[in-house]
């Protein structure tokens, strides 16, 4: 039985989904694991080295810069000859551009968002929310099948210790019929909010995109970054950009701990949030929904309570 | 131009979810609505049909539902709506579903297909790009802007490090991401109107299509208990103090 990796390149590196994949396939299937890596991703192919007992290049025309299309040209062809048993990718649109019509071009089962894989017998368990976060669905896959799992869905921690072969195979992949255009790479783009360990939130009871500078403050400090509702991304707040909302008709983020900071918790946000691992909530209202959700709450005026959380972070960080 | 929109219903976000039967299905508050991205998709085809003339119709596919989704559609200005309507698809794969969608379009014509980025209730975003494979056409995921060209579309979605333009020759599918224009409330006379329409109705057989059943789920659980909030009292000084403490401490997350 073997579990394929499709490897996720970002700038000069990995995305962390992609080593967290290829650690939970490690458990799973040991040294029949495989890293998957397309054309430019290749680059950076050495990081890989004990991370799986395979890593097959794709190489060929058309593969650089990325488009949907020609990845799927190339890839289906390798996957249609081996029949991995399951192949992982990290969530993000890089992902939903190609799983979908990968599996359906492969006629084989798909899942997305899921957070959570176990083997059972001679099937694997896929786990996954199911209803805005209402409920939570067992997959029982027995076939071939295409998984997507949220980031920070496994801690990275098999040890990284195989014999790695690599094997470069030469692809002839279609050209995009999807022409770019224009590519407009924004300048300090911070910490892929969907990645992030740490997201500070922030909703109405930020009261003005100025005080959006202490939930940076506060997430960056920490390694990660902020995030805003749809409230505020609605009201055109400065700096409260769609890329970075939580929530329904935003983004779903998992972090290692999460801040909710002047927010209320109705649904349309806590579907985008309420996986992450450790969750504070500053809130004036007592009863607020996000209370519900909270590992810790406090009830009080963000404006008041996050400089003094700040201030006593950088005193710890002084100290340590 | 002749534009398809992709029409999901599905339970309302605020519908109570129980799970029943030992955690072998869910029991879920029949409050049932369009999907928010297919709100979306109805409203670009709809600005499509106003500025440049397009054609304009709304499928759906469901086992026995989608006529709420639709009747939504029709009330914002959509012309026509058709269901695929098959018990079926109670327990169908998206494959399925797509190859349904995909076989009526594909009899009904179109330039442009146009459907949310994912629904939420299942947020899987699977269907649209399933769609666009099966017809073997090109595909967009998650636009936030749409114009027609001659045979083309220039649509614009955001990426993680920025943002891209695309031109995508028709026929193409593209998805909507929130953003991409913002949905009409529909007048009284569009409700009026679409509570009258006449919804034509096919089958998976009508359209040459077998049903693969969908993975098999072992089980439906409620979500995870957390161990309950613990709230901090006190000055936001002293707050700020004991919460750092246990983060650092108890939760182990600094």
């Amino acid at each position: 039985m073997s579990i394929w990796v499709l490897c996720e390149g970002a700038g000069d590196h990995y995305r962390s989904s992609t080593y967290e994949l290829l650690s939970e396939a490690r458990k799973l299937a040991g040294s029949d694991t495989t890293a998957l890596v397309v054309g430019d991703d290749a680059a950076f192919k050495d990081k890989l080295a004990g991370l799986a007992g395979k890593v097959v290049v794709l190489a060929g025309d058309n593969l650089s810069p990325y488009s949907a299309e020609s990845w799927i040209g190339a890839i289906a062809p390798v996957l249609e000859e081996e029949t991995p048993a399951l192949v992982l990718c990290g969530e993000g649109q890089r992902t939903r551009d190609i799983l979908p019509a990968l599996a359906a071009r492969l006629d084989v089962a798909a899942i997305t968002n899921a957070i959570g894989l176990r083997q059972e017998g001679d099937a694997f368990i896929v786990h996954r929310p199911v209803q805005g976060g209402k409920a939570y669905a067992d997959y029982s896959v027995s076939g071939s099948c295409l998984v997507a799992f949220r980031p920070n869905s496994f801690l990275p921690d098999a040890p990284a210790d195989l014999a790695t072969t690599e094997e470069e195979r030469a692809v002839s992949a279609p050209a995009s019929r999807v022409e770019l255009v224009d590519s407009v790479v924004e300048e300090g783009k911070r910490v892929d909010i969907t990645e992030a360990q740490v997201v500070a939130c922030g909703g109405r009871g930020m009261k003005n995109a100025e005080n959006l500078k202490l939930l940076d403050e506060l997430g960056t400090m920490l390694g990660g970054t902020y995030g805003v509702t749809r409230a505020i991304v609605d009201a055109g707040w400065e700096g409260a950009d769609h890329s970075i909302q939580v929530g329904k008709s935003g983004k779903t983020i998992s972090p290692a701990l999460y801040f909710g900071c002047g927010i209320s918790g109705i649904i349309h946000h806590t579907m985008g949030m309420d996986t992450s691992k450790v969750i504070v909530a500053v809130n004036t209202d007592p009863e607020a929904p996000i209370f519900e959700y909270a590992d810790y709450g406090i009830v009080g005026d963000a404006l008041q309570v996050l400089p003094a959380i700040i201030e006593e972070i950088k005193q710890l960080k002084a100290s340590a | 131009m002749k534009v398809a929109v992709l029409a999901k219903e599905v339970p309302d976000l605020e519908a109570a979810v129980k799970v029943v039967d030992g955690g072998g299905a869910l029991d879920i508050e029949k409050r049932r609505v369009l999907n928010f991205f297919d709100e979306i998709a109805v409203e670009a085809a709809l600005k499509l049909k106003e500025g440049n003339d397009a054609e304009v119709y709304a499928v759906s596919a469901g086992a026995g539902w989608g006529i709420e989704a639709l009747r939504r559609a029709l009330a914002m200005g959509v012309p026509t709506a058709y269901l695929i309507d098959d018990p079926a698809l109670e327990n169908s794969d998206s494959l399925t579903v797509a190859r349904a969608l995909a076989a009526f379009v594909g009899e009904e014509g179109f330039d442009l297909i146009i459907g949310g980025r994912q629904a939420t209730d299942d947020e899987a975003g699977l269907v649209g790009p399933m769609v666009a494979q099966v017809l073997d056409i090109p595909y967009v995921v998650g636009v936030v802007s749409l114009e027609a060209e001659e045979g083309a579309v220039v649509v614009a979605r955001e990426t993680e490090a920025g943002r891209e333009t695309l031109r995508v020759p028709l026929p193409a599918l593209v998805t909507a991401e929130k953003g991409l224009v913002e949905p009409r409330m529909p007048a009284v006379t569009g409700v009026m109107k679409a509570m009258k329409a006449q919804i034509d109705r096919k089958t998976l057989a009508d359209l040459g299509v077998e049903a693969d059943e969908a993975l098999p789920v072992s089980g439906y659980s409620p979500p995870p208990k957390r161990g309950g909030v613990k709230m901090i009292s006190g000055e936001p000084v002293e707050q700020a103090k004991e919460l750092v403490r246990l983060l650092k401490e108890e939760a182990k997350a600094l």
